[in-house]
């Protein structure tokens, strides 16, 4: 849930909930039929979006190999779902505490980095013409953090970059 | 074509299996720390660990660093069985069937979510047959055990089980840096026994891990 929110449960040996503390409560709860429906709907049109968002990413990168092409496309149905299940929740660090180490090593590893970013854009795009600008400011904070994890500006060094999809095992 | 629908067959979308929010959990009435399949888990004080070094030291003298060293095989032996089994269960496919990339960035998470600092698998020199294993933030190099000598006699047991265990090969694993003498972090350089055996000595005459690395693939 959003850290804010969760901070109102904490300490309920202080004191009761001021008013504001309240509404925001509130806020949250109100807005939670219309996540839930949005939720539904992508659970719902997972597969047809993301096959779009695939065919697509397949036209744009004709030249390159189905293997990091499928394991970019993981990427992106892994965070469209984080995406999701933040949106429902109302925490956008959700996508970053969940994957926040672990994606950005991932994608240098594989070296997708290009392919991610243009995957990005793709899901955006074809979020942008199947749902209403209100529904998608709710998802897209999500999917923005996760960008930011791996954007050029932000990436480490490539420790990882003599990993090869080999298995441990032949390196001895 | 790629189909979608294949690429979510079976639920094999791969994702952080050892991500710290899901991963560390309990059922705290019962004063249970878990991880997320139910296994226990335990907050080690770091005075304990001091306890336990300064105890060996007054009842073994210089024999601590090779029990703690023997402590960290059996550790790693087990350690590598449940990871295995932690990962195959997660991925529903065998270990053995994980690319590299996928396997040592769960081994990443796995040391970071359990509180043993960050580790990273550097494979510069894999061509010439070894293995560096870097880790910052260690708790267990903290205490030294001798002057001017590292102190990662435990992680030296665990990553040397843990890596003869996953390449099925005796592998010797030499820490050629460490934390506790200054180092910015703790390395580690795996291969076979007879191709290590000087670097021992080396460390013990204080030469610098580049300089070590150096002379090995010279």
């Amino acid at each position: 849930m959003n850290p804010q929110l969760e901070m109102l449960f904490n300490e309920p040996e202080k004191a009761y909930l001021r008013s504001d503390e309240l509404n925001t409560l509130s806020r949250f709860v109100s807005s939670l039929p219309e996540r839930i429906n949005f939720y539904r709907r992508l659970r719902n049109e997972e597969l047809t979006l993301m096959q779009a968002v695939a065919d697509a990413l397949e036209k744009q990168f004709s030249q390159e190999s189905e293997e990091r092409l499928k394991r970019s496309l993981q990427n992106g149905i892994l965070i469209l779902r984080c995406a999701a299940m933040a949106m429902l929740m109302d925490d956008p660090d959700f996508v970053t505490k969940r994957l926040g180490a672990w994606l950005p090593d991932i994608v240098a590893a594989y070296d997708i980095q290009a392919i991610d970013t243009a995957l990005y854009q793709l899901i955006k795009q074809h979020l942008a013409e199947r749902f209403t600008s209100q529904q998608t400011a709710l998802l897209f904070p999500g999917i923005t953090s996760a960008q930011a994890l791996f954007s050029p500006e932000e990436a480490d060094e490539d420790e990882d970059a003599g990993l090869t999809s080999e298995t441990l095992v032949s390196l001895f | 074509m790629i189909s979608v629908a294949d690429l979510l067959a079976d639920n094999r979308l791969p994702g952080n299996y050892f991500a710290s929010d899901v991963y560390i959990r309990g059922t705290l009435e019962f004063g249970l720390l878990e991880n997320r399949r139910g296994d226990r888990l335990l907050a080690l004080p770091d005075t304990l660990l001091k306890a336990i070094v300064s105890g060996l030291s007054n009842e073994t003298g210089q024999a601590t660093w090779f029990v703690l060293r023997n402590c960290g095989f059996w550790w790693g032996k087990n350690f590598y069985a449940r990871f295995c089994e932690e990962l195959s269960e997660y991925h529903q496919t065998g270990v053995a069937d994980l690319s590299m990339i996928d396997f040592s960035q769960a081994l990443q998470e796995c040391w970071r979510t359990n509180g043993w600092g960050t580790l990273q698998l550097n494979v510069n020199h894999h061509a010439q047959g070894f293995l560096v294993v870097e880790v910052q933030n260690s708790p267990f190099t903290v205490h030294s055990l001798q002057p001017n000598q590292p102190s990662g006699a435990l992680e030296v047991g665990v990553l040397q089980a843990f890596f003869s265990q996953l390449s099925g090969r005796d592998l010797m694993c030499v820490q050629t840096s460490c934390e506790s003498l200054g180092a910015d972090r703790n390395r580690f350089i795996l291969g076979v026994a007879n191709r290590l055996q000087s670097v021992e000595t080396w460390v013990q005459e204080g030469r610098s891990h580049d300089t070590i690395m150096q002379q090995l693939i010279e």
